[in-house]
């Protein structure tokens, strides 16, 4: 689920940066240093909208870094057990399917997908894909999953999926 | 797959009575999925309370029905528990239970799929996925097949390397700034992957890091159609010296139907299923840039190869010539620069016939030489002719065909041998192979590219070899009725072992008197090829294998009419491309043969025994005296006062230098520490140096410090620098050539290194600092 929140950051400063563009540079860092990252507990920084304050710079003794604390507001994305989303495939084998859905990488077990969507390992890219082949589950298609689980280490957030549930499965072509 | 059952019983302290249930039999259901709607039995106010549930697993049987009252205690459902068959990053892949936290005990084990080491799957789910892909390959009649990279398929180095050579890729792999990687492929390799993948699946099994797998995997295979993401690289092994152990984990049904593609055979333990490749050799001082560590990486070194040296000559004279005069004049720049290669390689590799005795194509080499020799007095005439066409690009491919043309003929008439035809088609084949490759160059111009005359032609005796191999188990399969599957361990011997069927063989000269028979390696190879072999002349002998004319076997043989005569390089050859090669390019003359022992890829897996270990160029030693303790430690095989002896020699050293402090001096003072080691690395390392043997970032000191050897310190630094080229030498497990070798880095190591740090620091400041006086005055 999307959020739009108030963080808050420390940017550290080399004092090379000391001038007139000062509170500039702060901006561009907290950027480069925040949009991008994830934390377990507010999930993906996706993009900072607002910067609120730039609080007042503490210049560190026998460094001569300066710290400013810096509060904003952005969008950010958490996954939650149970969370409906769109994903688009990366990669399917034998033991199941990868999809992403924007940072977060998802792996949905073969028992999750529907008994009747098969395992064809010989169209290159392979595919699920049911007898009949209505519906063909590959690499880049678009995916509505479910998800049942998450995992939030230093890196990022993996989450296991299913396809197990109503209105689950293939979206668009 | 889930086993064990689990009751769900009332736990609430009131009888409750069943509103509604939520789910259904047969259903997954997660921990704090709803199972019902209740309320209290006889509750004043109605209200509908939620039970979730607090397991995660399957609904196997509902026993309390809708509307009814359930007491305290009473079962409610009955749950398959989840047994986690399916684990990815420590989370159950099927019910998102994390296993890190819960004590739960796993059994998925197998991590199925290549480049995912953190799926894992039960040993019972990875049996069933292993036979469905079983029948699969069988319905489709094909066979798994491992494909090595490195050496096999395709040679990479991190030389330096003109940027114009045909058939060349070039990558970074970490970075704008990080080392450049130059590839190769064996000629002939994509026709190779088109023909072998109606009878193979495919995978890449290499020691490559995962980035280098893939980007190679790119280039061999663009739209992932032979590969696609079965690639196992070194990031996925478990051993890093072993690619065995994945095995078990990629084909939980066993390696029935798995046959492997490999330059090395110890990484495979000798597996029966495996064909050991001729390593594929095309840039010089560079081995395998990803074997195995420990192993050596510098096999066979200088021996095989293009020098490519002189082709960047060649190409700066082209550019050279195509500047300032018209493109007539460039027409013959080209040509010229064609002889020139042709030279060049008589002479790269006349000395390999003179010196080293590795290769057993020798003797066809020098069939080609002999050839080439005859083409040059036909190029002349090709040079007239061509001088009068417009075009420079059709005009070169003009000529090779006409080259190509031309050695047919001089071929046919002289000797037909079947495998100088080969080469020959080999040729246009390479042509069609490079035509895209053309294409994504974008740093040069077509007619700026050079073309290199890559005699290896290995990949299409390979490609015959896997055909046969296919066909013998599918024709075993298919007499089985059963439907049991064949061992390809077993098939692929059977195929080897059809080579020479039905011929006897005698050696002569072959065997050294103080072997049996049965122990030697020519022996055991030819026994591998089916072929009997006999101690003496018999009645029935169909080959001689002989080493020099002259002896009173090949005397008695030669009176016989039946009898070939041939060199070892006949065995060894049958052996490299498992066919009978044809007796007439392998006469023994005069000068007899000096491959005497099989090159390391003709080896015989059936026959592994305990043959004791030959001194077969390009066997791998470890150490000068082969033990193990050698490999580990050097220092260990030095008595006492060997090391005291060393000792003594550096402070020798080091006090003749403080003595003459000038800049001069000093340099030429350490030149014999440095020349002993020069003597035998440097003429190899300082070029094995660029070969991806450090690890990048780390730059060759030695040229800096040869200029600016001013400080004392410095000298210290530069020994110590010195004796890393040594060291990585012993890491690699090269053989060093005595113990006189090493003592100059022994001797530092052990007591020269030690002093600075032991000594007094002032002392040491002060002679630097006075060094450095003399120095600046003396400039």
């Amino acid at each position: 689920m999307f959020y739009h929140i108030s963080l808050e950051h420390e940017i550290l400063l080399h004092p090379q940066y000391f001038g007139p563009q000062l509170l500039e540079k702060v901006k561009t860092k907290l950027y480069t240093e925040v949009e991008g990252t994830c934390t377990g507990k507010y999930g993906f920084v996706i993009a900072v909208t607002t910067i609120d304050s730039i609080g007042a710079g503490l210049i560190l003794p026998g460094q001569g870094y300066v710290v400013y604390p810096v509060k904003y507001k952005a969008i950010v994305f958490r996954p939650f057990k149970g969370e409906v989303l769109d994903a688009v495939v990366r990669q399917v084998n034998k033991v199941g399917i990868f999809a992403d859905i924007g940072p977060l990488s998802c792996f949905i077990s073969h028992h999750s997908i529907p008994a009747e969507m098969e395992f064809c390992p010989n169209p290159s890219p392979p595919c699920y894909k049911t007898k009949d082949e209505d519906v063909v589950i590959t690499g880049e298609g678009e995916i509505r999953l479910k998800i049942v689980g998450t995992r939030v280490d230093a890196s990022g957030i993996f989450a296991i999926g299913t396809l197990m549930d109503d209105y689950l499965g293939l979206v668009g072509n | 797959m889930a086993t064990k059952t689990v009751c769900i019983s009332q736990t609430q302290t009131k009888p409750i009575k069943i509103i509604k249930w939520k789910v259904r039999e047969n259903q997954t259901i997660l921990i704090g999925g709803i199972l019902f709607i209740y309320d209290f039995e006889g509750a004043e106010k109605p209200e509908q309370r939620k039970l979730k549930s607090s397991q995660a697993g399957t609904v196997h049987k509902i026993v309390a029905q809708e509307g009814s009252i359930v007491k305290p205690g009473e079962l409610l459902l009955e749950l398959k528990a989840c047994s986690h068959p399916t684990i990815m990053n420590d989370m159950c892949g099927e019910c998102g239970a994390d296993l890190r936290r819960d004590d739960i005990a796993t059994t998925a084990s197998v991590p199925m799929v290549h480049t995912i080491p953190d799926l894992k799957v039960s040993e019972e789910l990875a049996q069933k996925i292993g036979k469905a892909d079983n029948e699969r390959l069988i319905k489709e009649r094909k066979l798994v097949l491992l494909v090595d990279l490195d050496q096999t398929l395709i040679h990479t180095t991190n030389d330096n390397i003109p940027p114009n050579i045909k058939d060349v890729y070039h990558f970074q792999l970490y970075g704008p700034n990080s080392a450049w990687y130059h590839t190769r492929f064996r000629p002939g390799t994509e026709k190779f992957l088109v023909n072998i993948f109606d009878y193979f699946e495919l995978h890449i099994c290499t020691f490559g890091a995962r980035n280098y797998a893939h980007m190679i995997a790119m280039f061999l295979d663009k739209n992932q159609r032979f590969f696609s993401n079965r690639i196992l690289s070194r990031d996925e092994c478990f051993d890093p010296t072993s690619k065995k152990a994945n095995l078990k984990a990629l084909f939980p049904c066993g390696d029935n139907m798995v046959c492997i593609i490999d330059d090395r055979e110890d990484v495979w333990s000798h597996a029966l299923n495996l064909i050991h490749v001729k390593p594929y050799h095309f840039f010089q001082h560079t081995g395998d840039i990803n074997a195995p560590p420990g192993l050596d990486k510098h096999e066979s070194d200088n021996k095989e190869g293009v020098d490519l040296s002189k082709i960047k000559e060649k190409s700066e004279k082209i550019n050279n010539d195509k500047t300032p005069e018209k493109e007539e004049k460039v027409i013959n720049g080209n040509i010229e620069a064609k002889g020139e290669e042709n030279g060049m390689e008589v002479t790269t590799e006349s000395p390999k016939n003179g010196t080293t005795m590795e290769d057993n194509n020798d003797n066809i080499e020098k069939n080609n030489e002999l050839d080439k020799d005859k083409d040059k007095s036909n190029k002349s005439n090709i040079e007239n002719d061509s001088k009068k066409e417009e075009s420079t690009e059709n005009k070169e491919k003009n000529d090779q065909k006409e080259d190509t043309n031309n050695e047919k003929k001089v071929e046919n008439g002289k000797n037909k041998s079947a495998h100088e035809e080969n080469t020959d088609k080999d040729k246009p084949k390479t042509e069609n192979s490079e035509k895209p490759v053309e294409q994504t160059k974008k740093e040069s111009k077509e007619d700026d590219l050079i073309e290199i005359d890559d005699p290896d032609d290995y990949l299409i005796y390979l490609e015959e070899v896997l055909k046969r191999i296919h066909k013998a188990f599918y024709d075993e399969f298919d007499k089985l009725e059963s439907g049991d599957v064949p061992d390809l361990k077993k098939v692929i011997p059977s195929v080897r072992n059809k080579v020479l069927e039905g011929k006897k063989l005698v050696f002569s000269g072959l065997v050294p008197t103080h072997i049996k028979l049965e122990q030697s390696k020519a022996y055991q190879v030819a026994k591998s090829l089916g072929a009997e072999v006999s101690q003496d002349l018999d009645d029935d002998t169909t080959h001689m294998v002989a080493v020099r004319p002259g002896t009173a076997k090949v005397n008695a043989g030669k009176r016989r009419k039946n009898l070939k005569i041939v060199t070892p390089d006949w065995l060894w050859c049958c052996a490299e491309r498992w066919e009978h090669a044809d007796e007439r390019v392998f006469p023994l003359n005069s000068k007899g043969s000096k491959n005497r022992h099989p090159p390391p890829h003709c080896s015989s897996p059936e026959h592994i025994t305990n043959y004791p270990v030959h001194d077969a160029p390009g066997a791998r030693k470890r150490t000068a005296s082969g033990r193990f303790m050698d490999s580990i430690n050097p220092l260990m095989t030095f008595s006492q006062d060997d090391i005291a002896d060393m000792g003594k020699e550096v402070d020798e050293d080091l006090s003749d230098e403080s003595d003459t402090s000038d800049n001069e001096d000093a340099t030429t003072k350490k030149t014999p520490i440095l020349k002993k080691d020069d003597s035998e690395s440097s003429g190899s390392s300082s070029e094995e140096s660029l070969t991806g043997e450090y690890p990048k970032g780390y730059k060759r000191k030695r040229p800096n410090f040869e200029e600016e050897d001013n400080s004392k310190l410095d000298d210290v630094i530069n020994s110590a620098d010195e004796e890393e080229t040594i060291s990585a030498k012993f890491r690699r497990g090269e053989k060093l050539d005595s113990d006189l070798e090493l003592e100059p880095e022994e001797s530092q190591g052990s007591e020269g290194s030690i002093e600075p740090n032991e000594g007094d620091d002032g002392e040491w400041n002060m002679m630097g600092a006075a060094l450095e006086r003399e120095f600046l005055s003396n400039s």
